[in-house]
């Protein structure tokens, strides 16, 4: 099994003046490429800390980090930055697509900071576009998209750069079910193809279109469960869990 | 990759165009202020004459005759002018390649034309060196021969803007023009030509005030006594009559002279020294030896020719626009912490600190340049309000130095202005928005 990410006692300390939050603790984790993992808990878990410092969006206070095998705790920001465009894309719960920007513009953003030519760029954008079926809507801006439309433009700029690991912070969150489905489906399709995902989700349904789900507490993994994804929901009796 | 930073520079103040607009107003007044002042200033510092500055000289003769005039600034100087019989004496020398004493005065000029009425002109009476001394441009004829400087010969030359309002600008050479009691004959007219400052009659810095209407041979002025401006300064009793002044100690003269290598400047101080040796013979020159030859910038800076005012103005106003460029910081530190989300996602994206500063650095270096275009408009309406307020004396303007000098006023302000709020959005960590956006 090749690790495209392998944390090992990750310690995460939020500081004010007065408190000492205790995000991670000597948070293990290993996760193979081509795995779909889901990761979930309740508010204030680390959920979120967790994917940001897999997504080099955060720093950590202790432990190692090895991404594809490299440790990225003595990068700098330049190569850190070099690293998260090259292998990384993102997909956030309110799509974060920039208001003033088509969607060509919005899908393009990675390739511009890799900096690749105009034409690679423009296949590359039409091609991720596609993938998502808003090749008709390249020149409309996200207030013309509906919500699901806009989190598949997200999608699209999240694989826009071929990226090995995606991360994909609650994606459905603000979807109706039938837009969320909808959206599970290309993460689906985008791991079949071999990409790492890894979401962050409050929904057990949705969790378990993974093939694998994590559960945080208080910065702790406290299960790892392997999902049978044709196994119906609320019936796991052959589930492995173990902790963490 | 710096396209396009500078087009998300432009989207982001599109976005905005009142906001925008307003920074770009800030900067141009500071820059419109600071540059209009700095003109002023640079064009009262400026050398005028770059070609031969260091080849022409400003005589000075120490005649004064009391030991020391306490009460001076400077009270080891010598007089700022001469004396006309000094004049008279020092044009005997060949040494210079060209000399000119001069003066100004208020001949009365009597226009051809009956529909225009006699007036005083402002005239500068010279020798015929003062043209080729001091590069004078001919649109006419030329100067006056030497001759006319002895005989004298009365012969006269027009500056442009006269022979626009006496003869409608066309050549004029070989007419006639009536100058007090006389009949002078124009021999050139010059091409329009403002020296600023003017370097030639600097007297006590009052230098670009007064041009000159028209010129006419120094040796005339015996024979048609016009008004005499400027300084007259006596250490001693004088009679009533133009011989007695002429004879006088009294200085009133201005003396150029064109030395074209060190060799003739020393051969010409030498020439200085021995004249005033002899003269100290006569019972003249009771003070030390102390003869001078200024260079043009040597003049300028001595006579103060830059008003202190000139530097006092540049310099508020250069601080006006620091003000300006200060002021702009809170309103783009504003501006861009409200767009934290966004640049936490191009973080996320792949774009480093280092590329989302310069993209905002870029941002405020457009509302500098923009500022700067603006603020150079209304410099120059500024520049014309005070030529119009300062009439005669007003010949301030923008050259390319000083189009220049504003728009790096203009990037350096934008800089001022946005290199904290860029470095604190560059440093916000970027997971802090993605969620809350």
């Amino acid at each position: 099994m090749v690790k495209i990410i392998e944390l090992k006692d990750i310690n995460k300390v939020y500081r004010t003046q007065h408190v000492e939050t205790h995000a991670l603790e000597e948070l293990s984790l290993e996760v193979a490429k081509g795995e779909f993992i889901s990761v979930m808990g309740p508010s204030g878990s680390g959920k979120t800390t967790l994917l940001n410092i897999i997504g080099l969006l955060d720093t950590f206070d202790g432990g190692s980090y090895l991404l594809d095998g490299d440790s990225v705790a003595q990068l700098g920001d330049r190569q850190m930055s070099r690293l998260r465009n090259a292998k990384i894309g993102f997909i956030f719960q309110s799509f974060n697509l920039i208001p003033d920007l088509n969607v060509f513009d919005n899908v393009e953003m990675p390739l511009r900071y890799r900096g690749m030519k105009a034409k690679q760029r423009r296949e590359a954008v039409c091609e991720a576009v596609a993938t998502v079926g808003l090749t008709s809507r390249l020149k409309h801006r996200p207030a013309q998209l509906s919500g699901g439309q806009q989190q598949r433009v997200a999608v699209a700029r999240a694989l826009v750069g071929q990226p090995n690991l995606v991360l994909a912070d609650e994606p459905t969150g603000n979807l109706d079910s039938a837009m969320a489905t909808d959206i599970m489906d290309l993460l689906g399709q985008i791991n079949e193809k071999g990409t790492t995902v890894i979401m962050v989700t409050h929904d057990s349904e949705l969790a378990r279109r993974s093939k694998r789900q994590i559960h945080l507490l208080d910065g702790k993994v406290i299960d790892l469960t392997m999902v049978d994804p044709h196994t119906p929901l609320f019936d796991s009796p052959n589930n492995m869990n173990a902790r963490g | 990759m710096f396209g396009y930073q500078i087009k998300n520079a432009l989207r982001s103040l599109r976005r905005n165009p009142v906001l925008s607009g307003l920074l770009v107003l800030a900067i141009a007044l500071g820059v419109a202020v600071s540059t209009a002042a700095l003109a002023v200033y640079y064009i009262y510092s400026g050398n005028p004459i770059p070609q031969k500055s260091d080849q022409l000289f400003y005589v000075e003769l120490d005649n004064w005759i009391h030991p020391l005039d306490t009460k001076s600034d400077e009270p080891e100087d010598p007089p700022i002018l001469i004396a006309y019989r000094d004049m008279i004496g020092l044009s005997q020398s060949d040494i210079p390649t060209y000399q000119s004493g001069m003066f100004r005065t208020h001949p009365t000029v009597f226009p051809n034309r009956p529909d225009q009425p006699p007036f005083g002109a402002k005239a500068r009476m010279c020798h015929g060196d003062f043209f080729s001394m001091f590069d004078a441009p001919f649109a006419y004829g030329n100067r006056w021969d030497k001759s006319a400087d002895t005989k004298p010969e009365p012969v006269v030359v027009l500056n442009a803007e006269t022979n626009q309002k006496l003869y409608g600008g066309v050549n004029s050479v070989g007419k006639k023009l009536q100058i007090e009691d006389r009949l002078f004959t124009i021999v050139g007219v010059l091409a329009p030509w403002r020296p600023n400052p003017k370097f030639y009659d600097p007297d006590y810095g009052n230098s670009s005030t007064d041009i000159a209407e028209i010129f006419l041979p120094l040796a005339y002025y015996k024979l048609i006594e016009p008004t005499r401006t400027g300084t007259t300064i006596c250490q001693g009793p004088m009679g009533p009559t133009l011989e007695d002044l002429l004879q006088s100690e009294c200085v009133w003269i201005q003396m150029w002279v064109q030395l074209d290598s060190p060799q003739q400047k020393e051969e010409y101080l030498a020439y200085l020294d021995a004249y005033v040796t002899e003269q100290k013979k006569l019972g003249r020159y009771p003070r030390p030896l102390n003869n001078r030859l200024l260079s043009v910038m040597e003049l300028l800076r001595d006579r103060k020719v830059v008003p202190e005012e000139a530097k006092g103005l540049a310099i508020i106003s250069l601080l006006f626009l620091v003000v300006c460029s200060v002021n702009l910081i809170g309103i783009l530190l504003g501006k861009f912490l409200s767009l934290a989300p966004q640049m936490g996602l191009r973080r996320a994206m792949g774009a480093s600190k280092l590329s989302i500063f310069i993209q905002h650095i870029i941002e405020c270096e457009v509302v500098g340049v923009l500022g700067g275009v603006v603020g150079l408009g209304l410099s120059v309406l500024v520049l014309a309000v005070v030529n119009r307020a300062l009439g005669e004396a007003g010949a301030f303007g923008l050259d390319l130095n000083m189009l220049g000098a504003g728009l790096v006023l203009s990037l350096v302000a934008g800089l001022v202005a946005g290199i904290y709020p860029a470095w604190r959005i560059c440093r916000v960590p970027p997971a802090v928005h993605l969620k809350l956006q």
